[in-house]
């Protein structure tokens, strides 16, 4: 998923900002590092207005004990990328310990160490910060060697293996000292304001594929997600929404029989604010989850409808979405609009002189593409413990939660507790998968909901049916793009997006501006386009989208990608020559052609009944390209045989990792593009389990080679990028396998489950 | 009351007979080593070994499955000796992590019916989102 830039702000100043360091002598030596306050958004760290407490602190990135401990604080979410370790392996890199000395832990919600997980942002954006902050810990470690030794003189010290080694420059005799018994002295000490960084020429972990700290834990089940939170006395609760959506709680419903209570659940926004009289569920408790969960899709209710359903039905949707792309006013995205100008306006002024260079257009061509849905393996699940008064009044609360945003945990359940938000404490599990679904707060507020009514430890689980029907989907679009080609050069592009506004949907969205996120992938292109217009229409319909892996990417590459495929083959081009003929960026064409490589040994020498296919396409600041082998083994499927992935992600920091995003990214990527797609009739989603909605088994599974672009470029994304260019390479092989060039994803509709069983 | 065999320790558990061995196994007996995924025997994540066959657990009486051996992944072996569980670390296998508990028993089962490298991966249908399943070929041929 992506964010938009004012969320991240924070997250992306480089300079550190002295402030932030803290020590806390009584434990040893504890770095903490804030980002500038400067630019970070009041949406979002509304806290970081007010100064760190000393207890906040405890949660400080990086700590060194006077027990031998080395201790990274957390402040991520987990969930398959790599990043809890990721991130320790920098901390070790620049603390100069050893892989096996650091252990990890998850901090709770803090000011300096929380962040949200998106955007492909969860190591990629903290590296420069961490570095600073590990190496930091280490200077303050050398600088209380030297209260011990009297001499200043940096180059007498060296520190290795939590470590500091002292050369006597007179004696040459040699002490040493381990972290541990510097460790409360150093916390006195000052930070060097020359801090001694790594050569990264000299790393010896970052760079290294060291094996993932979270691992072990995962291949014995004692790993624990939120759907495996368990407190004493806690009782159980499932959530069942109105089936329609919009739909809100008539009455509510009496409680059945051996069940514990029936609570009506408010609906909340992504940060957790509920919506006032929006009671569109309905939790049941009981004694188990199983129980709660028969109990709840049995349980009867009665429902008031909305009075129309059209924004919520996928015909009517796709009607109206035709209807704006040829008649609606649409928003200019590139070229930016001057200041002064907006982009509806600019979008007006701007159409005549690209309809004229555009002529009658060698290709104009609709690509569609579906609502999808998360489907994160564990399901949404949330447990909350709060502490009442004899009165009744809540006083302190503790939530368990498999989220992607704790600091949004810790707000919405403020909101609905009126517990002051230094009293709830927020721990972030192991995700079973996140993939931009859990940033949301709906779940967490239901919980919370729950637990304030039954005023006992509840954990809720969504059933699998209500996880797909009550999703924030990936938007569905429309996108037309037009372009002519002179002399085998693209002189006009016209590209219009229509589809729904996931920063609009959540009041992120400025009156007449443009949502990045469905503009991100269509914009700042590679290819020199002539004459041309990016545009957005935004569609007004009522299914909740939302953050998707790799958002707007996943939509406007597979146009983007797929146009310049159909422009190749109108050029009769060799797809490869046609992009390095019209290619203005040169880390693009270096992917390009480490991937024109990679797959020429088997490219041009494809057995009968294959063919191939190729895309790239940059998100999160990484460039991909993905060279597909196809085959048709009858009429109506797809063979995916082989794929060759080139990735420029700038500093590798665990090409161990790097190579497990791409490949989960283009399964990820293959089983949208061959079967994902979500359906609404008159607000009800007709895909509710695996069932339905198809998913890749093992022998699904296309042979994968992954090449690492070496860079010294800053760290850039990668539990993203892997996903945009899988879905045009798949559509350009197809069209050269069967002549039919498929516009339309998913490319099969309607599979079932996939399992032979 | 139904008697359930679990990792080689006997449970007596209060429950209906119809509710699943899954719900039992995480809600009753605390082993949430075994994950709900679908609930309708579709993507594999609730993989048990019942008398030495793999069976997804949410769709198992815990009628059907009293008086039978069960192994959930925290029994399938001390200090994640397995062979399987060895393999999957050195393979660096899991992402989320997930769904591989279910994984790791169809592998394991697979292996005590006496398969061998591909031939575990034909017996292999579970669902992985994250899409570890290269992983996984490469970490059963040595299997």
């Amino acid at each position: 998923m992506t964010l938009p830039a004012e969320i991240l702000a924070g997250a992306r100043a480089p300079a550190m900002d002295r402030r932030g360091f803290l020590t806390l002598g009584a434990k040893g030596l504890v770095v903490a590092f804030a980002m500038p306050l400067v630019g970070r958004s009041a949406v979002v760290h509304a806290q970081a207005a007010t100064p760190p407490t000393t207890q906040q602190l405890a949660n400080a990135y990086v700590q060194v004990g006077t027990d031998g401990s080395i201790t990274l604080w957390f402040g991520g979410s987990e969930m398959g990328q790599g990043a809890m370790s990721g991130l320790a392996q920098i901390l070790a890199e620049e603390l100069m310990v050893d892989w096996n000395q650091v252990t990890v832990k998850q901090a709770g919600v803090d000011p300096i160490v929380s962040y949200l997980t998106g955007g492909s942002s969860a190591v990629s954006r903290r590296y420069g910060t961490l570095r600073n902050a590990a190496a930091a810990a280490r200077e303050l470690l050398i600088a209380a060697a030297m209260t011990k030794t009297g001499d200043a003189n940096r180059d007498s010290y060296a520190a290795k293996s939590a470590t500091v080694m002292y050369t006597n420059p007179v004696s040459h005799l040699v002490t040493t000292w381990p972290y541990s018994a510097l460790a409360t002295l150093a916390a006195s000490q000052t930070v060097p304001a020359d801090l001694r960084l790594t050569d990264p020429g000299k790393f010896r972990l970052i760079g290294q594929p060291v094996p993932r700290v979270d691992i072990p834990s995962k291949v014995d089940g004692s790993a624990k997600y939120g759907i495996d939170t368990w407190l004493p006395n806690m009782v159980f609760a499932a959530i069942k929404h109105c089936p329609v959506i919009g739909g809100t709680l008539a009455s509510t419903p009496s409680k059945p029989s051996g069940a514990v209570a029936v609570v009506p659940c408010k609906a909340s926004d992504t940060r957790g604010a509920v919506t006032a009289g929006s009671v569109n569920a309905v939790a049941v408790v009981a004694s188990n989850t199983w129980l709660a969960m028969r109990l709840a899709n049995n349980l009867s209710v009665s429902w008031k409808l909305p009075a129309s359903t059209a924004g919520v039905d996928s015909a009517a949707i796709l009607a109206q979405a035709q209807g704006l792309m040829a008649g609606g006013q649409a928003l200019c995205a590139e070229p930016a609009p001057p200041t002064g100008t907006t982009p509806a306006s600019y979008a007006t002024q701007l159409e005549p002189a690209v309809k004229a260079a555009l002529g009658t257009p060698t290709i104009d061509a609709t690509y569609t593409l579906p609502y999808l849905a998360h489907a994160t393996m564990e399901v949404v699940s949330c447990t909350v413990n709060i502490v009442f008064s004899t009165a009744g009044v809540a006083q302190s609360c503790e939530i368990w939660a498999p989220t992607q945003a704790a600091a949004w945990v810790q707000q919405t359940a403020a909101g609905l507790t009126g517990v002051a938000p230094t009293q709830i404490t927020v721990h972030t599990t192991f995700l079973g998968g996140g993939l931009g679904r859990k940033i949301e707060q709906d779940y967490v507020s239901q919980a919370v909901q729950v637990a304030m009514a039954v005023k006992k430890p509840v954990k809720l689980t969504w059933r699998r049916e209500e996880d797909f029907a009550h999703d924030q989907y990936r938007p569905f679009a429309l996108v037309n793009v037009k372009a002519t080609l002179a002399s085998g050069r693209i002189a006009a592009w016209s590209y219009r997006n229509v589809s729904q506004a996931i920063l609009g949907q959540r009041g992120w969205l400025p009156p007449g501006a443009v949502d990045s996120q469905a503009t991100e992938g269509s914009t700042g292109l590679p290819y020199n386009r002539g004459t041309h217009i990016v545009e957005w229409v935004p569609l007004p319909a009522g299914i909740p989208v939302g953050f998707w892996r790799s958002v707007g990417s996943s939509i406007n590459a597979f146009a983007v990608e797929s146009m310049i495929d159909e422009l190749a083959r109108a050029a009769g081009a060799d797809p490869f020559q046609f992009r390095y003929d019209n290619m203005t960026d040169d880390r693009a064409r270096a992917v390009l052609w480490a991937a024109d490589i990679l797959s020429s040994s088997w490219r041009n020498s494809l057995p009968a009944g294959h063919a191939w296919g190729v895309a790239i396409a940059e998100s999160f600041g990484t460039w991909v390209a993905q060279v597909v082998d196809i085959s048709q083994p009858s009429a109506g499927s797809m063979k995916v045989n082989r794929i060759a992935c080139v990735v420029d992600c700038g500093t590798v920091i665990n090409p161990d990792s790097v190579q497990a995003q791409m490949q989960g990214g283009i399964v990820h990527a293959m089983n949208a593009a061959l079967w994902g797609q979500m359906t609404f009739t008159a607000g009800k989603a007709a895909q509710l389990n695996f069932n339905n909605y198809r998913m890749m088994r093992i022998n699904d599974m296309p042979q994968i080679t992954v090449q690492i672009m070496q860079s010294t470029n800053p760290p850039s994304g990668i539990g993203e990028p892997g996903v945009p260019p899988l879905a045009p390479a798949l559509a350009n092989a197809y069209a050269r396998l069967t002549g039919t060039r498929v516009r339309t994803l998913p490319f099969f509709a309607g599979a079932g489950s996939g399992s032979d069983d | 009351m139904y008697s359930l065999n679990v990792n080689g320790v006997s449970h007596s558990v209060n429950v209906d007979g119809s509710t699943p061995l899954l719900w039992v196994l995480r809600d009753v007996l605390g082993l949430t080593g075994t994950k709900y995924g679908c609930g309708i025997e579709v993507c594999g994540a609730c993989t048990v070994l019942v008398n030495g066959q793999p069976e997804k657990s949410c769709d198992m009486d815990t009628s059907e499955a009293a008086g039978k051996t069960i192994v959930t992944i925290e029994g399938l072996s001390a200090n994640r000796s397995h062979p399987a569980q060895q393999a999957w670390i050195a393979h660096q296998v899991p992402q989320c992590g997930y769904c591989q508990s279910g994984m790791i028993m169809a592998c394991a089962g697979a292996m005590q019916a006496g398969h061998h490298g591909n031939e575990i991966l034909s017996e292999m249908n579970n669902i992985c989102v994250c899409g570890t399943y290269a992983r996984i070929k490469d970490a059963v041929q040595g299997l």
